[in-house]
């Protein structure tokens, strides 16, 4: 495992959050992640929603089970977590 | 013998350039100095300031100014209005001298470049003015913040903090050594005593001084006044330098650098005075809105300046009006949710007063920064301070240097704008930031924001703990809500209803 920094920009946050993730995790576990520095902080929490995981660059929603490191991304490449019903 | 009255005699003891004989003008003149563009010499002699002033009549004026700035400090120093200040002024105070103080001072050597390598011989003259002048203000900005260093160590910060790498120092210093440090004479006039000055210190001057007068503060309304009638004289190089650069068909090349430094100027003053006029001035002393004032002092006033001369609008400039709906409030959460990071105390100004106030100037705020609050306020009300407080860092552009933000909530549109130059992915909180970027890759792509300093490995640990511990910044010293959270007491109140 290694950590990665991502650029985590949750819906609704007025600000992008640096977030250093393991890199074997899965977009979920990298959206949970990136939900805590937001999510009952700065963004209302949507306990119906779940938070998929968006490249930025791309609009590219990736799959939930997706280990992040097959994703491609550039250390401190943004991602946007979006909230969904799946 | 009769005396000859000024203006029949201050063009000719101005006019003060020669032919050399026995060094070429390049070498008096460098052009990465003097930058001068080709216009000859006896074009830059065109030059020609509206208000002229003599040596004698300067340092007469320059005395009784500071005569009436130090006899309203020492009659009302027994007042003691730091002491009895509503906490959201002092914060206004300190986060203004530690951000601008030693500024001014660098400033005197952007002054200085000009006085030495203009070829405009009037702007050498009227530079030597400017020169003095922001040393006044470097020196009276130190001295008449330092009575209050007993009172805390964050006033201390109005000379520490330029020297330390706190973030907003760090974003500070970037802006002001690009547009004062490294810049030849004629680009300096043009974004520091044109863009800059008379563009937007006006209204960080008259505007708080408008607002410090109000509040009761008269010390301080008195000295940045003072300071402004300073200003107002030095700044004018900037137009009659722009009028030769017209003249001699290098409008293009003005415009361009009126657009630069106009869009990083805004973003320093978003975060700067934003939120010192919409959030930390008591709500019953605050003379116009933040946004007011910038309708006022920039898209009435400076525009029209522009026009005179035959310039235009920078071309993002819808983008500019929206942004005075946006940047300023978004950094403002931004910085009171970070206050650990910053010199002074940020006031949240989040009542339920204020935010009504905050609805009736920005309509919509309620449901979109407001959202932000409400989560915010929350958690104070439920003595979840921790939750109040950041546990990473956020996302830096890596040209203002300072967050990048956007609106949140209903209207959320946060977004970064990125750019791979040379291998760097770097970061920007605008397409305008990135298009300062792209004109001078070469001028910027080295420096390291905040962030970059982190990841770099400069930062150790690399957590919260050792951010501050690089920013310089110990207990006392860091930033804590102004009031005590006393703003939440009506949500407080509510909720054990």
């Amino acid at each position: 495992m290694a950590m990665f920094p991502i650029a985590s920009n949750v819906e609704g946050d007025m600000a992008i959050m640096v977030v250093m993730v393991d890199d074997e995790g899965t977009m979920d576990e990298v959206a949970k992640a990136c939900a805590y520095h937001s999510v009952g902080r700065r963004v209302a929490p949507r306990p119906d929603k779940i938070l998929r995981v968006r490249r930025s660059s791309t609009g590219e929603v990736y799959p939930r089970d997706m280990r992040l490191k097959e994703a491609g991304l550039l250390p401190t490449e943004c991602v946007d977590l979006i909230f969904s019903d799946a | 013998m009769t005396s000859l009255k000024q203006d029949e005699y201050y063009d000719l003891i101005r006019g003060v350039n020669w032919t050399p004989k026995y060094v070429p003008e390049e070498e008096i003149f460098p052009e990465e100095m003097s930058g001068s563009r080709g216009i000859p010499m006896a074009q830059w002699e065109a030059f020609d300031e509206p208000y002229k002033v003599t040596y004698g009549d300067y340092v007469q004026t320059q005395r009784e100014k500071d005569a009436g700035v130090y006899s309203v400090k020492a009659g009302l120093e027994r007042a003691n209005y730091v002491k009895t200040a509503d906490p959201g002024w002092v914060s206004t105070l300190q986060a203004h001298y530690g951000a601008l103080a030693v500024a001014e001072y660098a400033a005197a050597t952007a002054e200085a470049r000009m006085a030495r390598f203009s070829k405009a011989p009037g702007n050498r003259v009227v530079a030597t003015f400017g020169m003095l002048d922001e040393m006044r203000h470097g020196q009276l900005q130190l001295f008449f913040s330092h009575e209050h260093t007993r009172l805390s160590r964050q006033w201390d910060w109005a000379h520490k903090a330029l020297y330390t790498n706190e973030w907003a120092a760090i974003a500070a210093r970037h802006m002001f050594d690009d547009m004062m440090f490294t810049r030849d004479a004629i680009s300096t006039a043009i974004m520091l005593t044109f863009a800059f000055e008379t563009g937007f210190t006006n209204m960080q001057f008259l505007g708080l001084s408008a607002d410090a007068a109000e509040a009761g503060d008269h010390t301080f309304s008195n000295l940045i006044s003072s300071i402004q009638t300073d200003e107002s004289r030095h700044a004018q190089q900037g137009g009659a330098i722009l009028k030769v650069m017209v003249d001699n068909g290098k409008i293009d090349d003005a415009q361009h650098m009126i657009d630069v430094i106009f869009w990083r100027t805004w973003k320093l003053f978003s975060v700067l005075t934003g939120p010192i006029m919409d959030y930390y001035t008591p709500l019953e002393h605050r003379k116009q809105s933040f946004k007011e004032f910038m309708e006022e002092w920039i898209i009435g006033q400076f525009v029209r300046q522009l026009d005179d001369l035959g310039l235009k609008k920078p071309w993002y400039w819808d983008t500019f009006v929206a942004d005075l709906d946006q940047a300023h409030h978004a950094i403002h959460v931004g910085v009171w949710f970070y206050r650990p990071t910053v010199w002074w105390n940020p006031a949240a100004g989040a009542s339920p007063e204020e935010r009504a106030w905050l609805e009736q100037k920005y309509p919509g705020w309620n449901t979109t920064f407001g959202r932000t609050w409400d989560v915010i306020t929350d958690n104070i009300v439920r003595g979840r301070l921790n939750m109040t407080l950041p546990e990473t860092l956020p996302l830096l552009c890596n040209m203002s240097n300072v967050p990048i933000v956007g609106t949140p909530g209903d209207k959320w549109n946060t977004k970064d704008y990125p750019l791979v130059y040379e291998g760097r992915l770097y970061h920007f909180g605008s397409p305008i930031d990135r298009w300062c970027f792209e004109q001078e890759p070469e001028r910027y792509k080295g420096h390291m924001n905040f962030i970059d300093r982190v990841l770099a490995g400069l930062v150790q640990p690399p957590d919260m703990a050792g951010a501050l511990a690089y920013m310089g910044l110990a207990p006392g010293e860091m930033g804590e809500d102004a009031h005590d959270y006393a703003w939440a007491a009506a949500y407080q109140r509510k909720a054990a209803e």
